[in-house]
């Protein structure tokens, strides 16, 4: 018990360290003047590495759930909530970035004025569902 | 002489009010036509999986396409609803055109349905691309 804890604990940190990592080399390549205007950039690595890796966290995630027949149980319908959010939260970053990249400045939404948190939230729920899979 | 700098410069006003305008239409546009192109494949495999391969598995014992095309059908749908969102999130969308959207997404043929209204879409921005170009040219 206290050790699938500490490693839900362990791939919640990863995942969050890993992301600020990322951020932070999203940010120094344009601050370092890689000739293309900022939310350009932001939205080719959405483009090219975050969608991506979404749809294949996805095609991934349901393929073990299908092989192991996880969806009886009460863990994954639960995480699956929490990976929906995630994806709806990705999904309107990227519709804004679009807006934004297009000259428009689109009025704020409570969802991803609270993205951070969100997802913080549910990296963190997501690792302790899948890690100790309770029920 | 001050009269034609004055023409100039609000002609330069204009092309850089355009400008922006016409980016913005082009940028809509093209995500128009990708949510255009995942609807066609959303359909195109729920059709498969509800009218072949499901009637295959059930009336002639033969489950291999479904087993194919049920996640195949899966991904189309996950990647179609995620366009969805990622479209609609921009703005300017209607309650029931997004519902619209998202119902067709389960109903077989659904998505075909939409096809009016997304190069209905695709076709105002166009003409207020053109609009937007328009003094310029």
């Amino acid at each position: 018990m206290i050790y699938s804890a500490l490693k839900a604990a362990h791939v919640a940190s990863v995942i969050i360290f890993v992301g600020g990592v990322l951020v932070d080399a999203v940010f120094l390549s344009i601050a370092s003047g890689s000739g293309q205007p900022a939310i350009s950039a932001v939205r080719r690595w959405g483009r090219t590495v975050t969608t991506p890796a979404m749809l294949l966290a996805w095609t991934l995630g349901l393929t073990m759930a299908l092989q192991q027949g996880w969806f009886a149980s009460f863990w994954l319908p639960t995480k699956l909530a929490f990976v929906l959010l995630l994806s709806a939260l990705h999904g309107m970053q990227s519709g804004r970035l679009r807006r934004l990249e297009g000259g428009q400045t689109p009025a704020p939404n409570a969802m991803v004025r609270l993205g951070g948190l969100l997802t913080v939230g549910s990296v963190v729920a997501i690792a302790f569902l899948a890690v100790m899979k309770p029920g | 002489m001050v009269s034609a700098g004055r023409a100039r410069t609000g002609g330069d006003e204009r092309d850089a009010e355009a400008a922006p305008a016409g980016r913005a239409a082009e940028t809509e546009i093209r995500q128009l036509s990708r949510l255009q192109l995942l609807s066609l494949i959303e359909g195109a495999t729920l059709i498969l999986l509800v009218f072949v391969c499901m009637p295959l598995k059930h009336f002639a014992g033969l489950p291999l396409g479904s087993k194919i095309m049920g996640p195949v059908h899966g991904l189309a749908f996950l990647a179609y609803v995620w366009t969805v969102v990622e479209t609609v999130s921009g703005g300017g969308w209607k309650a029931g055109e997004i519902v619209r959207l998202v119902v067709a997404a389960f109903v077989p043929f659904g998505t075909f349905a939409n096809h009016g209204l997304l190069t209905d879409k695709r076709r105002r921005l166009s003409d207020s691309e053109c609009d937007s170009a328009g003094p310029s040219t």
